[in-house]
């Protein structure tokens, strides 16, 4: 950091969100994977006002947490990559219940953090309590377990439509999507 | 995830993301996204920090009621440490050796096959 830095509070230059595409699309090439993922992208996005205020509307949650599997090997905290605890069909779960969920399946960052705190990477006890206090109308009565694994083929044609169903079957009108 | 914010947008569901990769995410373009600037895994808020974790859903809450229009990223003002050195580490190949690089290929092969087989046995299930 240079003097000038310093004396206007300037962060350091790395401190910006981190590039993963780029790093990611590097660390593959150099451990030998010469076809790099392509990431989805788009020009257009839509947009869905919300119909009524948020103390009226029901809110789904949506997860890549995966349910924890016995037998399956380490799947945290702390766990290394462990592919064994992937899942491949949507999956719904009670949202008054205290789900084991864990994350030893996706790629997050294994240096930093430990995915000791469910907490962390699922906010559906923060998510009761804006129920109860009133800042939403209430939870949806399952929340929504998405595959992360097969082409961006399946997950559009398949997973998709299975969530979508799933939400408007418990009659939900907002969805809040957690990506790990 | 991106994808299905779209779709369910697309099918009259408005959607909020909550994620740490930004370059990701706004790649792909979804309608209303709250990012921390954490590492992968703390989408919603810090590890036991229960304030944290409300703060980062209220943020999602407030992005849902009030975001303009689609592609409305709001980064959460929480710093994962004053110290920024953890963005260095994730993925980075300055930081590691060949031999390193040369284990990670083997786990990773490992991991790719059981994958692969997993998911011939989950298509033959159906």
């Amino acid at each position: 950091m240079t003097k000038t830095d310093e004396a206007l509070g300037f962060a350091a230059e790395f401190d910006t969100p981190v590039g993963y595409m780029a790093r990611i699309r590097a660390y593959y090439l150099a451990l030998g994977y010469d076809n790099p993922y392509r990431w989805a992208h788009y020009a257009s996005v839509p947009f869905t006002a919300l119909a009524k205020p948020l103390n009226r509307s029901r809110i789904a949650l949506v997860t890549t947490a995966a349910p924890y599997q016995p037998g399956k090997g380490d799947q945290g905290p702390g766990a290394t990559y462990n592919a064994s605890a992937k899942f491949y069909a949507v999956y719904s779960g009670d949202s008054a219940g205290d789900p084991d969920l864990r994350i030893s399946h996706v790629g997050y960052d294994r240096l930093h953090t430990t995915a000791e705190d469910i907490n962390s990477y699922l906010p559906l006890v923060q998510l009761r309590a804006a129920a109860t206090r009133g800042r939403i109308g209430s939870v949806a009565q399952h929340f929504h377990g998405a595959p992360t694994n097969r082409s961006q083929v399946t997950t559009i044609e398949q997973d998709c439509p299975d969530i979508l169903a799933r939400i408007r079957e418990d009659q939900a009108d907002a969805a809040i999507i957690v990506a790990n | 995830m991106s994808l299905v914010a779209r779709y369910l947008e697309e099918n009259g569901i408005p959607s909020v993301v909550m994620g740490c990769a930004k370059d990701i995410v706004e790649h792909c373009g979804v309608p209303r996204f709250v990012f921390s600037d954490f590492p992968l895994g703390n989408a919603a808020g810090r590890p036991n920090d229960p304030q944290s974790q409300a703060d980062t859903l209220e943020l999602a809450l407030r992005v849902l009621e009030t975001a303009p229009g689609p592609r409305t990223t709001v980064q959460s003002r929480q710093r994962w440490r004053d110290d920024a050195q953890w963005k260095l580490d994730f993925s980075n190949l300055d930081r590691l050796s060949p031999e390193e690089i040369a284990k990670r290929r083997a786990d990773f092969d490992v991991q790719k096959e059981i994958a692969r087989k997993k998911r011939q046995n989950s298509h033959a299930a159906e």
